[in-house]
């Protein structure tokens, strides 16, 4: 989790102790970059590939979180 | 011969193939006109538009052909070229393969033209292809089958004029597509070391880049486009996971085809998608230095399947001309298709890239 919070920290170009669960992704620019850099992030992290279009449907940080394979086990 | 098949039924699964003597012995790319900086598209699109883009595709120039001149006239300059410099007389090519997507009428093959101001003769066949960020891969293989079917020398043409194709007010296509022509001479040779190839296709992907007209289907009246729907549409995202999806495993299966290990391969040649994405695979099959994973997309942007003989003419050069090198080149895009050779190149008689 805080692997992921620190790559979109990176992808949105703002500081790491600023990105939270709340994190509202359209205040950052969340648009076909934000999310192929992100489906690339989770996919080093994890080695899952995310479905571009759930991603897009995404609002806040959590929203990506719960695509997550742990989270979808838990 | 590839291997000994005394049935069909004997046959290794299909998907990979080996082939033997089949030697590379030249390539020349054609660019036409001067370098076109980013500046110029942040003249339409805006230097923060183009900004965003370019932090994640890495082009910094590209070439753009003129109005008048086509993928064909870029072939012709380069094939023109290699059949000089290998001393190959127009007369001793037996078989011409055009690949491209901008050919320059709907018939006949642009091939044909090009086999008529190449001067070639008239026991040559020729014909073309349509595929794109593959389609190198597919002419190699053509090539080479050809080769092992009886012909003794072949030139395959693999270019594009995209700048034709993508909507200047798409920043996602406007600033990463280039335009180049190539020329490469494959020959038969006993002795040359054994290629092998991989090659797919997944055609449900078939709307992830789709010029929507301009063929013979007429254009779905319920589809809403934001482009003109005779220019380029892609998707960006999906096109991304596609390529993670398969080309680590293409990469796999043919270095386990060969029985060998990734180290063994000298430089992996990985078609010029944008730099995002080729810095992301080079980590997943282990490739990371610049002499094992050449990036130049920097310079030429990505043109489809003209950007493995610009690896080879232009970033291999020094190497291949001067001694052989074990390499993987790597094609997947539009299609969707995907194709992976490796082999022992070189040495060449020449790789360069020309002005056109």
């Amino acid at each position: 989790m805080q692997n992921l919070y620190a790559g979109l920290a990176e992808i949105f170009e703002i500081d790491a102790s600023d990105v939270t669960a709340d994190t509202v992704l359209a205040e950052h620019n969340w648009d076909s970059l934000a999310i192929v850099s992100t489906i690339a992030l989770v996919d080093e992290i994890c080695g899952e590939l995310l479905d571009g279009a759930a991603l897009a449907q995404c609002v806040t940080a959590a929203d990506i979180v719960a695509l997550l394979p742990q989270a979808k086990a838990a | 011969m590839t291997t000994a098949t005394p049935a069909a039924g004997d046959r290794p699964r299909r998907g990979g193939y080996a082939l033997s003597g089949v030697a590379l012995r030249g390539v020349v790319c054609a660019v036409p006109g001067a370098p076109v900086p980013n500046a110029v598209i942040a003249e339409t699109l805006g230097d923060q538009a183009v900004a965003d883009v370019v932090k994640m595709i890495g082009v910094e120039t590209r070439h753009w052909s003129a109005p008048d001149q086509t993928t064909a006239d870029l072939c012709h300059t380069a094939a023109q070229r290699l059949l000089e410099r290998l001393d190959w007389t127009p007369d001793s090519v037996d078989a011409l393969i055009f690949v491209t997507q901008t050919p320059d009428h709907p018939l006949p093959a642009s091939a044909c033209i090009l086999h008529g101001r190449l001067g070639l003769a008239t026991d040559c066949q020729a014909f073309d292809v349509n595929l794109g960020c593959s389609g190198y891969v597919y002419g190699l293989w053509l090539a080479a089958s050809l080769i092992q079917s009886g012909c003794r020398r072949v030139l395959l043409l693999a270019g594009e004029t995209m700048s034709r194709l993508v909507d200047p007010s798409d920043r996602g296509t406007a600033v990463l597509f280039g335009d180049a022509g190539s020329a490469s001479a494959i020959e038969h040779d006993p002795d040359a070391p054994l290629m092998r190839f991989r090659l797919g296709s997944d055609g449900s992907g078939a709307n992830a880049l789709m010029v929507p007209q301009g063929g013979f289907r007429p254009v779905d009246p319920d589809r809403a486009f934001t482009l003109d729907p005779s220019r380029l549409h892609m998707d960006g995202g999906e096109v991304f996971t596609f390529t993670l999806r398969e080309i680590p495993k293409l990469v796999a299966d043919t270095l386990a085809d060969a029985g060998v290990a990734g180290e063994t391969v000298d430089a992996y040649l990985l078609h010029q998608a944008n730099r995002f994405m080729l810095r992301h695979i080079g980590k997943k099959i282990g490739a990371t230095e610049p002499e094992r994973l050449p990036v130049n997309i920097d310079r030429y942007g990505n043109t489809s399947s003209a950007t493995l003989p610009l690896l080879l003419a232009d970033d291999m050069a020094q190497r291949l001309t001067s001694g052989s090198e074990t390499l993987m080149l790597v094609g997947f895009g539009v299609g969707l298709s995907w194709g992976a050779v490796l082999a022992k190149f070189g040495p060449l008689a020449c790789a360069e890239v020309i002005s056109a």
